[in-house]
């Protein structure tokens, strides 16, 4: 190669050098914005995941709780469907005494008070009483938890809240592992 | 010959500037990766951490409202409530207080409750003290109302048990 050659080689390769700094340095104020917003995005959806979990779990202990006095009332007390209207307007209105007891279960389950009152933001269950037709009482003891009352002529004819009995908290409560990063 | 080594040694910087440029993206991944698992894994093991206590938690709690609401419709007498006890909790006895006609039966220190009976019988032959006529049973502490702990004057405590 001759002199000539050398000196266009030389001139291509600092050409090329200058643009490719520049490219580098382009490349990493892009990297970076796109790596802080892949993140924050990712973790955000993740946190927002598990938040959903906890609150949902709160709100179905709430139900739960709610269903267990209302089953204790009804078993104590008048078996009329009066007494169990009364009964579920009471516990469902009640809402000092549900946050109480929903409280003192995470209390006991050793959730600490700031923990607690992170997931209590979201209130309390929106639903008791699922279904009340002719004298056919549904009500919810918890997620995927349903609780039935029939009442005939008033009267309390049938309670069956089997599916509160074996209620597995373990297979309704869960959050699932966090996903492979995505670099988008 | 200057320029020749001029261009070699400039050629080199290109491919190692070229390599940098390539690589650039890597490391941002990586660094971007490990801060997103960092993160995740502590929301994860701190949810997954809640969800279990709580549920191991309310799985006590649920056996003692069970057992409660069973025991409003079959307990009639402190022996009955032992029997009930041991249906649902195997390896848990509860104690009477012949002194309050009481018999508290605690699952755990938060979840217990408390049967309140009408009469004290007494067997002649062993002087076995029980309690009969459940008037009431307290589940305070299942509705997060936990009462204060019922006084259980010395000596007055009475374990039962050996008679089943």
């Amino acid at each position: 190669m001759n002199m000539k050659k050398f000196k266009i080689l030389a001139i291509v390769d600092g050409v090329l050098i200058v643009a490719l700094v520049v490219l580098m340095f382009a490349l990493k104020g892009q990297y970076n914005d796109q790596a802080q917003s892949s993140v924050k995005e990712q973790v955000g959806a993740y946190k927002a995941t598990v938040n959903a979990a906890l609150q949902d779990q709160w709100k179905s202990m709430d139900q739960y709780g709610m269903a267990w006095k209302l089953i204790y009332a009804t078993v104590t007390g008048p078996k009329t469907e009066a007494a169990f209207d009364a009964n579920v307007k009471k516990i469902f209105e009640d809402t000092d005494a549900r946050f109480k007891q929903v409280s003192y279960m995470y209390t006991a389950a050793s959730i600490p008070a700031q923990v607690q009152n992170d997931i209590a933001a979201v209130g309390l269950a929106e639903q008791f009483l699922l279904k009340n037709e002719g004298g056919v009482k549904e009500i919810a003891c918890g997620k995927n938890c349903v609780a039935k009352f029939t009442f005939v002529k008033g009267k309390l004819k049938d309670s069956d809240y089997k599916a509160l009995i074996e209620y597995k908290f373990a297979e309704n409560f869960s959050i699932d592992a966090p996903k492979e990063f995505k670099f988008e | 010959m200057n320029i020749k080594n001029i261009s070699i040694v400039l050629t080199v910087l290109l491919v190692f500037i070229a390599a940098l440029v390539l690589m650039q993206k890597g490391n941002y991944v990586d660094q971007a990766t490990e801060h997103y698992k960092k993160t995740t894994d502590a929301s994860f093991n701190g949810g997954k951490k809640i969800l279990e206590y709580v549920n191991n938690s309310v799985d006590v709690n649920k056996l003692v409202w069970a057992m409660a609401v069973e025991a409003n419709q079959t307990v009639k007498t402190s022996q009955d409530m032992a029997k009930l006890e041991a249906k649902y909790f195997p390896t848990t006895k509860g104690s009477n207080s012949i002194a309050n006609k009481t018999r508290r039966f605690e699952a755990t220190s938060a979840y217990f409750i408390v049967s309140t009976f009408d009469k004290v019988d007494e067997d002649k032959k062993n002087n076995l003290k029980t309690l009969s006529n459940l008037k009431s049973i307290d589940v305070g502490a299942l509705m997060g109302e936990a009462s204060a702990p019922v006084e259980e004057p010395e000596g007055e405590e009475f374990e039962e048990g050996e008679e089943e």
